[in-house]
């Protein structure tokens, strides 16, 4: 009996000195983070943590592992072929690719995957800029972006997702 | 009090008490479920979680893994009248909500209160976040699988889960295997005794110093007062073999965690240690030395009060043997090994004595000015020597030779910020000291502390100076 005495003294040895522990906690909280994580494109943000996520890697590091636990499919960065601009690459089980404008079209998002599911959102990151963006419904298996140059956040999107260095997450 | 976990663990949880501003019993049962001071099952808690999960999932009709991480990191459910708020009118198949809690008919009418809710959501974003959010897909992957058949067997699954992965936690993050050693020694030392004094304490260290072991005097009395906390509770422990007895006494499960309960939460609002930290802004109402004379003093609480001669003894010696596992760490610097291991440099008890009373005057005299700072020099209906008081204790401020005392805004700020710390301190340093008057009187200082001396420089001898031309 003596043994498991021993062994529950040792741990309410351990609760009390946790408990009494003043350890100052990680800001910011993961519930702030977890709310930024899983916003709606365009909705309103919180600026400390957004600055928070910029400003400390520590941070960017917790709150791209929650974005990363609800992905559908995420990427660190794009694995290309060459050092040229991305037109096409993958993230996960899916295909994404950025065809050309031509003369009366913008230039054009294409997403294609296997899975049952479609993500609803892209967001993507690229040194301390990030951008999420509502994605459209599925039509036969693609979704389709068109990634208009009148509308500033579609141009970014493209200019970023040209860039191998950036990362992708499909929510 | 250290030992037992390590700086991860002490985050991870720290995270999770200061997001949900948890209060001192619900930190105190999170920090045992961390530990597995749980009787007479620590997974219990993991099979309630998975139960409040199973039914928070069909209340809600959660989708997914994402809606129960949500509700489980949403610091607006943090409170039981919050939690209460918001699911007490929610029905769902076989799970629905009383005035007390949840109950969740499927799960074989397992329910909890609404304030248990509010426990298990904290344990759940425990568990979620730990190691730096290091397991959360793991973690929020099985709150999805959860989610999409909160069926009868989904509950099951996931407690066990939880079990197992809390079990790991623990052999990563909580080092106990040595404090339960140290507890095994301690037991069969004592022989089924539950009374000890200062002598077995000091006896005890010198036996573990002798197996090679060299725990820190300090560390060895800090077991010594969690075994006084508990000891009421041994006996109910000893009877855990008899189960078939134990189930004859109704209710003797929520006995036991009631008073497991008290054994962690029971200590005062705030540790010494933490007050001393909070004095070290503002005007220089402690110096650096005084508070650390403060916290070797009174870090054994409550043994200051209760056995002043283990004190005086963790502070005297406590500090030599602390310099000579330093100077070993580093291979060398201050006095030499002969001269540390001999205690020629350890504080006599005397000295211990007069710096208590040293202190216990100076924060008398810092009470005094807190008072005065405090109470306006033209108050009106003052006692005649309240007011004397007051006006000598106002006077007092200019001859303290103390930075930050010349500046009347920033010491009236600071003392405002420090009183109740100082009247707390004032109190212990005081009952210190009197623990001291009355051990006295049948051990005088003197003649103890050159026994003591001859016994800790004997035993550091045999413990160091081996090692030392290893």
């Amino acid at each position: 009996m003596s043994d498991e005495a021993a062994r529950l003294l040792a741990e309410i040895h351990a609760a009390r000195a946790l408990a009494r522990a003043a350890t100052p906690a990680t800001r910011p909280g993961v519930a702030a983070l977890w709310a930024h994580a899983t916003r709606d494109p365009g909705g309103p943000v919180d600026l400390a943590t957004v600055r928070a996520i910029r400003a400390d890697p520590g941070t960017a590091r917790r709150y791209r592992a929650l974005l990363a636990s609800q992905a559908m499919a995420h990427a660190p960065f794009a694995v290309a072929a060459s050092d040229g601009p991305v037109a096409s690459r993958r993230i996960g089980a899916f295909t994404l690719e950025i065809l050309a404008a031509t003369e009366d079209a913008p230039p054009l998002l294409i997403l294609r995957g296997s899975e049952a599911r479609s993500p609803r959102l892209i967001e993507v990151i690229l040194g301390d800029e990030t951008l999420r963006v509502a994605l459209p419904p599925p039509i036969e298996g693609a979704i389709l972006l068109a990634l208009d140059p009148a509308v500033p956040e579609a141009v970014r999107l493209g200019a970023m997702l040209r860039d191998p260095a950036c990362a992708a997450f499909l929510l | 009090m250290t030992g037992g976990y390590d700086e991860r663990c002490a985050a991870d949880l720290a995270n999770v008490c200061e997001g949900r501003d948890l209060s001192r019993e619900d930190r105190a049962w999170l920090a045992r479920v961390v530990t597995g001071a749980v009787r007479p099952n620590r997974d219990k808690p993991l099979w309630d979680l998975a139960h409040a999960l199973c039914a928070l999932a069909r209340l809600t009709s959660a989708r997914d893994g994402r809606d129960l991480v949500s509700l489980a990191l949403d610091p607006g459910l943090a409170r039981p009248n919050a939690i209460a708020a918001r699911f007490g009118e929610a029905r769902a198949d076989g799970v629905c909500a009383d005035e007390r809690g949840l109950v969740f008919a499927d799960g074989a009418g397992w329910r909890t209160t609404w304030a248990g809710l509010a426990r298990l959501l904290a344990l759940a974003e425990f568990l979620l976040t730990a190691e730096d959010l290091g397991q959360f897909a793991l973690l929020s992957g099985w709150f999805g699988e959860l989610a999409e058949t909160p069926d009868g067997d989904a509950a099951p699954l996931l407690g066990k889960r939880l079990g197992r992965h809390l079990a790991a936690y623990r052999n990563a993050h909580l080092p106990l295997a040595p404090l339960e050693r140290r507890f095994r020694g301690l037991l069969g030392y004592l022989r089924g005794r539950a009374e000890f004094d200062d002598d077995d304490i000091l006896a005890f260290w010198c036996s573990e110093m002798e197996q090679g072991e060299r725990p820190g005097f300090r560390t060895i009395a800090e077991h010594f007062v969690t075994f006084e906390a508990a000891a009421g509770l041994r006996n109910g422990l000893d009877n855990l073999t008899a189960a078939d007895s134990l189930e004859a006494h109704v209710g003797w499960e929520e006995r036991l965690d009631a008073s497991l309960a008290d054994l962690v939460a029971g200590d005062p609002a705030e540790t010494l240690v933490d007050l001393l930290a909070g004095l070290a802004e503002g005007p220089k109402i402690l110096t650096g030395a005084e508070r650390d004379d403060l916290v070797d003093l009174l870090r054994l609480e409550p043994f200051h009060r209760t056995r002043p001669l283990t004190a005086l003894r963790a502070t005297s010696f406590g500090r030599v043997q602390a310099g000579l596992s330093n100077r070993l760490r580093r291979g060398g610097g201050g006095l030499d090994l002969a001269e540390r291991v001999a205690c020629t440099e350890a504080e006599t008890y005397s000295v211990l004595a007069e710096r208590v009373a040293a202190l216990a005057a100076h924060l008398d005299r810092m009470l005094r000015i807190a008072a005065a700072l405090r109470v306006p020099a033209e108050a009106e209906g003052l006692a005649p020597e309240t007011r004397d008081a007051l006006a000598a204790a106002r006077a007092d401020i200019r001859r303290v030779r103390r930075a930050g005392f010349d500046d009347p805004a920033r010491l009236a700020e600071g003392f405002a910020a420090a009183d109740s710390a100082l009247v707390r301190l004032a109190g212990e340093i005081d009952r210190f000291q009197r623990a001291i008057a009355g051990l006295v009187r049948h051990r005088p200082l003197e003649p103890a502390f050159t026994a003591d001396r001859d016994i800790f420089a004997k035993t550091f001898a045999q413990a160091y100076v081996a090692e030392a031309t290893a």
